[in-house]
């Protein structure tokens, strides 16, 4: 509601009316990705310890959804076409969790780093 | 015989019209009631459609984040071999090519042909410089003994390749190397894709394809462009820039 009324939405060639956006508002968001570029680069000179990629995939999220709101129009859409995208990106949230619940457990459980999984006892007699 | 067609067309014309019978614009495929609906369809296939494509791109995503999580020393020694200013000038030849492909769309909203050709071109422009600086970053590589396979630049085989900055690449840094080179590949593909399905539907708006009232395939290209540059913009802090 309140975004489409910001704009002309009764741009309308007598189809059902394709949302025609302003110029200044492509080039408005094309430079809020230019400087998050900037940021993005400039982030990655500081130490965030263990956060860089967390730092890395959120500014990115952010570009992200600037492009699928702005340049491919989700907003005008149907809310359908978002809840698709929504769809997919749940089914990737599962792929993340159980890897990185791997990730985070797996030196407990093998040897990859040298460390036994179950220490020998110590006197191990016959 | 020729009663029946002539019956079947006359049911036709009464009715919402059939494969000749035009029961609206001729873009209007005879199976769509009306070009809003055609449109939306179109959308909501292609949409579907890059679910999938996030899905695939997902995949291998979710092993460099396992693996840098296993070895992040690995990752940031490895990653280093990599170019900052080549891959943020590629970030902005792929920003500046998605803005120029949404401007295109628009233009073809307005029913502007010439201003959409040009738009088209710009986008071709950039896509294609992506792919010259891509490929200047691959001879490097390669020319480094940085491709996995045998000679891979590594401190396991350094009577191969007997340079000291091998000597210094950790070990199992092909892990790294191996999904910079599948993932960047993959995304290179789809740009090359990208490109062939740009200068089809720039052809197709010069030939007068396109107007105000159907410029459906031009939305369609720009969202799977969009979606080419959705993937990098991930890409290029994982891959470039992890500390």
């Amino acid at each position: 509601m309140a975004t489409s009324e910001t704009h002309d939405h009764n741009h309308d060639h007598g189809h059902g009316g394709h949302h025609v956006d302003p110029l200044w508002l492509y080039l408005a968001v094309f430079g809020a990705l230019l400087v998050m570029t900037v940021v993005t680069v400039g982030a990655s000179y500081i130490d965030f310890g263990g956060a860089s990629v967390a730092v890395a995939v959120i500014i990115a999220t952010v570009k992200a959804f600037l492009v699928a709101f702005f340049f491919m129009h989700l907003r005008h859409d149907k809310p359908f076409h978002a809840l698709v995208l929504a769809s997919g990106l749940l089914f990737l949230s599962f792929l993340f969790l159980f890897t990185l619940s791997d990730n985070g457990t797996r030196n407990d459980v093998d040897d990859m780093h040298g460390k036994p999984v179950v220490k020998p006892p110590p006197a191990a007699s016959k | 015989m020729a009663s029946t067609t002539a019956e079947v067309h006359e049911g036709h014309d009464e009715g919402q019209g059939g494969h000749d019978g035009h029961h609206g614009p001729s873009f209007l495929a005879h199976h769509f009631d009306t070009p809003e609906q055609q449109f939306e369809s179109a959308k909501l296939g292609m949409w579907v459609f890059l679910v999938t494509e996030i899905l695939m791109f997902g995949g291998l995503f979710a092993a460099f984040i396992f693996f840098q999580g296993v070895k992040p020393e690995v990752f940031l020694e490895a990653h280093h071999h990599l170019n900052k200013i080549q891959g943020g000038t590629n970030t902005v030849f792929l920003l500046t090519s998605s803005l120029t492909i949404a401007l295109a769309v628009r233009a073809s909203q307005l029913g502007n042909r010439n201003q959409a050709t040009l738009q088209l071109l710009a986008t071709l422009a950039f896509a294609g410089g992506f792919l010259v600086i891509k490929y200047f970053e691959y001879t490097h590589k390669i020319h480094d003994g940085l491709l996995p396979g045998p000679g891979f630049c590594n401190s396991d085989l350094v009577h191969l390749s007997a340079d000291a900055a091998c000597r210094a690449m950790p070990k199992d840094a092909h892990v790294f190397f191996s999904l910079y080179f599948m993932m960047t590949g993959l995304h290179g593909v789809h740009v090359v894709i990208g490109m062939g399905l740009i200068t089809w539907i720039l052809l197709r708006n010069m030939r007068g394809d396109f107007s105000a009232e159907f410029y459906t395939p031009i939305e369609i290209v720009g969202l799977y462009w969009h979606l080419v540059d959705l993937i990098w913009i991930y890409l290029f802090p994982l891959l470039y820039l992890i500390t």
